[in-house]
């Protein structure tokens, strides 16, 4: 046996999913509950899951994986509970409060609310250390480097026992020996500290940013050694061939050293994978512009995917953190399986953003949870089976679930119990639809030019009611739905992003030399970074970005471009994608205004070998499959309709089903909507279509 | 634009809470469109815009909780362009307008107005309004102290179609631009402007398309009458009564002295009406007329009332405001100059209202933010060979006031933008404008005092990089610290007022005043301003809380025995002399109780 797998773990907040692929293109997923005080632990119960099921030992799997990467939430939880280490930063003089004053906002939806909590600072003012030295903005040094202050930042730091510190001096992208000798400085006086410095970890215009996303990976480096030592040396004792790849919230695999280095990256690592597993389960049918969907228990993440590329987010708010470095664009909203009905102020009826979570649950778990919930919505509109879910493992109570929804929406709103699960069942699918509004149609994108892919256990009972509400034509359901991220991890490339800086204006030949120049920069530097990771050749990939705008604007607008010298030849290539580009999104352009660069990224990939495509076989016929029959609601009258109901797991290639209809997986319930067709495809997806007339 | 008669149709609950989403969605669209593509730092970094949805009466559908300086202001506005245009609305028209006595703010917010047709007839309109860095006049970016009337501020453009049937009025546009400084940058902002405008457009008939014009109608007439129930039963928690709340004016330089403007609120049931009174308008730019003035009252009704979005106009048909009679500082009339008047007066309107509900319902009020005391600059940019010109936002971020629950937020005002405004990033400024910014900082001891502590205020220390820089300087609360609520009050007053502090060569001066000043490279001026009010007497504040507060630099140790009676014995170690304390803070308790 020799290389015969590669496992994904894929870290959630109830449970870590685990993929294992093998050869001849069978897929396994396997689920155990998540461990966030020891999130080792979870691995280790879930290769024992594993080892049992194919009868051999955990060593035996590992060593035959090629690959065993990891997507972890170690960074998130530590962010979230604000459990990172004890931090300092070095800053420029003058400069210490940028990170608290936070540009002056306030938080919208917040505005008149007296008890919205500032924002936890992750450095408290004393630890904050300003330091004599200037850069300005043409990069001239206007005053040196005081030395003494950084030592006597040191000092303070030992002093207070701090583990890891940020440094971040303004204009330090155009300049940075300031910052690399602070670095010196530091790393001699504190020899055991973990260091970030802001010039080398993103190195791009706007100092806030900067510093707060140093401060962020300081903040969490320390946490992310810790437990990427520990796995590293995990795998290491079972005789993993390859170090472990950990994801990246970029959407690409890295190693456990640069893991530390860029914890940051780490950070919403989860659903980063969706869109390479939307493109993944896509691609047999020709598709390339992608909105993959995740539904959970608590949340709804939404990501898009247009020509095979997927939008990047840069110098966001994330948990209330400023952070710059990319992260694959993810919409994340209250929605899910466990989010609560509630009726508002003004008198109308709400969907979360308040979820049972998994305790109490939803009220038809009949785990002592009384507020009506989505699932309870779906069990009484007879989507989901009364008998359980997970094939039977997690009984459902139908009397709970009318009762919660009779007790708190119905008998209020004066309506009937099926009506106002149809309500909740509307409002919820047209928050997500809102949600899927805000990375298509804010971004300059049409929806119905998309296919439609459902990921996470509780998507598929609403995914035609969503295609239908934003016009999308077709869907694409794989039966691993449940796992789909998990699976995308382990059919990702290694990708590192390196960035410049470079506010140019387009109208001299200066410009589009040194642009040229950066790019050649930051592109052997990655490179070299790849290459020392065993990549060479074709194997490495560069794709290339601008960050650009009209003279005044202050906000840039990030376009692609391809890798070809940049000169006074091709520059006007380079200012039509970018016109084109803002009409779309903001219905002009302005022709004849000057355009400027910001910055400059490009994004390396290390290509991976990817595992052979699951195929599914002949198998049964639908009517073979046909388990029997529950009346459900599809309309807001509340009215019942006869339903089919199917076994998936039976289903052969090419089975056909007419909606209305409910097919059962074992991790997911996909209901088929009046006016839509469901047919399974060899590549273990179902195509889920609109009939050609009269969808509903 | 007759309406046509409305006929009783039933709304489906689930499609009222869809449409609502929609209008959210729509108007949350128009919003990052602009701030995505305006060349205005004061819009794209600062917010100072707002957009709203009106249907065709034209009643305010959907504001979005842009900044509060513009809360109502666009619903006197749209009535009275539309009146205007009365009769003359078509298809691919665009009107924009900016001056006061034709139901704007102030004349430096520039607003696009986009009729919506649906099959022919006007449906909606789609607002957007923005604060330009310049719209002429004498003095860059608008703010003249020495304007002794309205002429003498910018150019006043009434409501003026721009576009007529689809057809851009190039004549008109080149008129108005070129009476513009930077050019470019205002026709960029026109442009982001517009662009929003469709943006607006494109959302609403797409949402028309798909509900039907019929529920949609139905939806968000509910929509209104349920926005004023819902401020009814507020108000209707009120006790019956007339409550007075005063704050003063104080005097910014221009010699009349200290003003006081007084609200007084009557609640009757369900219903409030606002009575205000102030003094006779002045020859100076902080007389606010009326549309301006209903953000400021607007804004002293929602720090009470502290509603979530999304907002209409039903939430002021319960309230009826009168703001005393024409030819007043806060009901000016031409040729009143004005275009201070969104922080001042309007801040100290929006106390004096804020203090009158205090007194009805002392249990839920915050106290004041820190007042705007802020910086424009202007000067030729040798870098680029260009002009510039802008209000530095930075400048004018105060702190905000405590509440009866937590500490005000640091660095979060001022008052009348309620932290909506963003500051814009150091390098991004630098590398905007030709100049260095020493300093953004907290200040020590500029959060007013109280049990819970107000907001620090922020400094910002400038020198010009390379030619001389015009500064003028506006607002005020230079003197008066932001006020605090249920007993709050400071000893130290000097640290939490706004100031500018310049440094020439070798020679330094405090100045309180509004004024024009040309400094030169090698100077530099620091621009201060003021911290939050407290809540709260200072000597119930945990002394841990203030040694906290100490070991941040937030409190000096001065601060630490004057404002809260607690007596550091040690600098180094923070630590407290308990019994000392107890005995000065029982003597301040004392001293507050007389």
């Amino acid at each position: 046996m020799k290389s015969d797998y590669r496992l994904g773990i894929d870290a959630g907040g109830t449970f870590t999913d685990f993929v294992l692929a093998d050869k001849s293109g069978q897929v396994r997923l396997f689920k155990a509950l998540s461990t966030p005080q020891d999130p080792t632990l979870a691995i280790r119960n879930g290769l024992a899951l594993i080892s049992e099921e194919l009868g051999v030992s955990a060593e035996e799997v590992v060593s035959n994986c090629d690959l065993c990467i990891n997507g972890t939430t170690v960074g998130l939880n530590a962010l979230i509970q604000l459990k990172g280490a004890k931090t300092g930063l070095i800053c420029t003089a003058g400069h210490e409060d940028s990170l608290e004053i936070r540009l002056g906002h306030k938080e919208d939806g917040y505005r008149y609310d007296p008890e919205y909590p500032p924002a936890t600072m992750l450095v408290p003012r004393y630890l904050r250390r300003g330091v004599r030295e200037r850069v300005l903005s043409d990069g001239t040094i206007r005053e040196p480097l005081t030395e003494a202050d950084v030592r006597a930042a040191c000092e303070t730091f030992k002093a207070e026992g701090v583990d890891t510190v940020a440094i971040s001096f303004v204009w330090s992208v155009l300049r940075p020996e300031h910052e690399r000798r602070a670095a010196e400085i530091v790393r001699e006086m504190m020899p055991g500290v973990i260091l970030t410095v802001g010039s080398e970890l993103y190195p791009q215009v706007r100092e806030y940013t900067r510093t707060s996303t140093a401060v962020v990976n300081a903040y969490l480096a320390p946490i992310m050694k810790r437990y990427v030592d520990a796995v590293d040396a995990y795998f290491r004792a079972l005789g993993a061939k390859q170090p472990v790849r950990y994801y990246q919230s970029n959407g690409g695999l890295a190693i456990g050293q640069a893991m530390t280095d860029r914890s940051v990256y780490a950070i919403n690592s989860g659903p980063a994978s969706a869109p390479a597993a939307g493109q993944y389960v896509c691609e047999p049918f020709g598709k390339k512009d992608v909105i993959t969907v995740d539904m959970g228990g608590t949340s709804f993440d939404i990501t898009l995917t247009k020509d095979g590329s997927t939008n990047i987010n840069k110098n966001i708010d994330f948990l209330r953190y400023r952070i710059g470095v990319p992260m694959i664009q993810v919409e994340t909203l209250g929605a899910g399986g466990g989010s609560i009905g509630w009726i508002d102020e003004m008198g109308l009826m709400q969907m979360g953003p308040q979820s049972a979570g998994s305790d109490p649950g939803p009220a038809c778990y009949g785990q002592g949870g009384k507020l009506p919930t989505v699932s309870d919505a779906n069990l009484v509109l007879g989507y989901l089976n009364p008998d359980g879910l997970v094939g039977g493992r997690l009984p459902l109570d139908a009397a709970k679930a009318r009762e919660a929804i009779q007790t708190h929406l119905a008998q209020p709103l004066k309506m009937s119990v099926e009506r106002a699960a149809y309500g909740m069942f509307t409002i919820v699918n047209a928050n997500m639809v809102n949600g899927i509004r805000r990375v298509t149609v804010e971004r300059g994108y049409d929806p119905r030019d998309f296919v439609l892919v459902g990921a996470g256990g509780a998507t598929a009972a609403h995914i035609t009611a969503l295609a239908d509400a934003m016009g999308i034509d077709t869907i694409v359901l794989p039966k691993l739905a449940s796992g789909l991220c998990a699976f995308g991890q382990i059919i990702s490339d290694v990708k590192y992003n390196y960035m410049a800086t470079a506010p140019l204006r387009l109208d001299n030949d200066a410009a589009y030399s040194r642009i040229d120049q950066l790019f050649a920069e930051i592109e052997a530097q990655g490179t070299g970074h790849l290459k020392s990771d065993g990549f060479k050749g074709k194997d490495i990939v560069v794709k290339r970005s601008l960050d650009m705008r009209y003279v005044g604007q202050v906000h840039e607008c990030t376009v692609e471009i391809g890798t070809f010298k940049v000169d006074a030849r091709s520059i006007g290539k380079i200012k039509d994608a970018f016109h084109k580009r803002h009409k779309e999104l903001y219905t002009y352009a302005e022709p004849n205004s000057t355009v400027e660069v910001v910055n400059i990224e490009s994004t390396l990939y290390g290509v991976v070998d990817k595992p052979a495509r699951m195929t599914i076989g002949k198998g049964a016929a639908p009517a073979k499959a046909l388990k029997g029959y529950r009346d459900a609601v599809f309309s807001a009258d509340g009215k019942r309709v006869k339903t089919p109901i199917y076994d998936g797991t039976p289903l052969g290639a090419g089975a056909t089903i007419k909606g209305p209809a409910v097919i059962e997986e074992i991790t997911t319930t996909i209901v088929i909507e009046p006016g839509w067709t469901a047919r399974l495809d060899a590549s273990g997806s179902y195509l889920i279509t609109r009939d050609k007339k009269g969808a509903k | 634009m007759a309406a046509r008669p409305r006929k009783k149709v039933e709304v489906d609950p689930i499609t009222l809470s869809v449409v609502r989403g929609i209008l959210e969605t729509t108007q949350r669209e128009m919003t990052l469109s602009l701030e995505k593509t305006a060349r205005s730092s004061v819009f794209n970094l600062a917010h100072d815009y707002s957009t709203a949805l009106f249907n065709h009466r034209p009643e305010m559908i959907l504001q979005g909780q842009d900044i509060p300086i513009h809360l109502g202001s666009l619903i006197p506005a749209m009535k009275v362009v539309a009146k205007y245009f009365e009769g003359d609305i078509h298809e691919g028209d665009l009107i924009i307008h900016n001056d006061p006595a034709w139901g704007g703010s102030h004349a430096i917010d520039t607003c696009f107005y986009k009729p919506v047709f649906w099959k022919g007839r006007l449906k909606y309109w789609t607002v957007c309004k923005g604060h330009l860095t310049d719209v002429g006049g004498p003095v860059p970016a608008g703010y003249n102290p020495n304007a002794k009337e309205i002429y003498a501020e910018c150019l006043r453009i009434p409501p003026v179609k721009v576009w007529d049937r689809g057809q851009p009025r190039k004549d008109v546009l080149n008129l108005l631009l070129t009476n513009m400084r930077a050019r470019r940058d205002q026709e960029g902002d026109f442009n982001a402007l517009i662009g929003a405008c469709q943006v607006g457009e494109r959302a609403l008939l797409a949402m028309l398309e798909k509900y039907g014009e019929e529920q949609v109608d139905a939806c968000i007439e509910m929509l209104l009458d349920m926005a004023e129930k819902q401020m009814r039963s507020l108000i209707a928690g009120v006790p019956d009564g007339t409550y007075e709340g005063a704050a003063i004016l104080e005097d910014a330089g221009h010699g009349f002295g200290d003003f006081e403007i007084k609200a007084k609120v009557t609640i009757k049931g369900d219903s409030c009406h606002i009575a205000i009174s102030s003094p006779p308008q002045i020859p100076y730019f902080i007389n606010s007329y009326e549309g301006n003035s209903h953000s400021g009252v607007y804004l002293g009704l929602m720090m009470f009332a502290q509603l979530p979005p999304p907002y209409n106009e039903g939430l002021y048909r319960c309230v009826t405001v009168d703001f005393g009679p024409k030819g007043t500082i806060c009901n000016a009339a031409e040729p009143a100059p004005h275009m201070n008047c969104t922080t001042t007066p309007m801040e100290t309107l929006t106390d004096a209202v804020r203090l009158a509900f205090e007194k009805a319902v002392p249990s839920k009020v915050s106290a004041s933010w820190g007042h705007a005391n802020g910086l424009n600059i202007a000067g030729w940019d040798k870098r680029h060979d260009e002009e510039y010109v802008t209000m530095v936002l930075a400048t004018i971020i105060s702190g905000a006031g405590a509440t009866p629950s937590q500490d005000g937020w640091h660095a979060c005002g001022p008052e009348c933008c309620f932290g909506a405004l963003t500051s814009g990033d150091v390098e991004l400024l630098e590398y905007s404008y030709p100049i260095i910014i020493h300093r953004y900082s907290l200040m020590t001891d500029s959060g007013g005092a109280g049990r819970f502590r107000g907001g620090s205020g922020t400094a910002w220390e400038v020198e010009p990089l390379n030619d001389d820089m015009t500064f003028i300087t506006f607002g005020e609360g230079r003197r008066i610290p932001a006020v605090g609520a249920a007993g709050a009050a400071s000893t130290l007053v000097d640290t939490k007022v706004g100031r500018l502090e310049l440094v020439e060569g070798k020679v330094s001066e405090t100045i309180r005043e509004n004024v024009i000043r040309v400094i030169k490279p090698g100077d530099r001026i620091t621009n201060m301003n003021p911290g939050g009010g407290g809540y709260g007497n200072p000597m119930d504040r945990a002394v841990e809380k203030v040694t906290w507060d100490v070991k941040n630099g937030l409190v000096s140790i001065e601060g630490a025995r004057e404002d809260y009676g607690v007596v550091i014995t040690d600098p180094a170690t923070l630590s407290v002399d308990m019994k000392a304390t107890e005995a000065l803070r029982a003597k301040r308790r004392a001293q507050a109780a007389k």
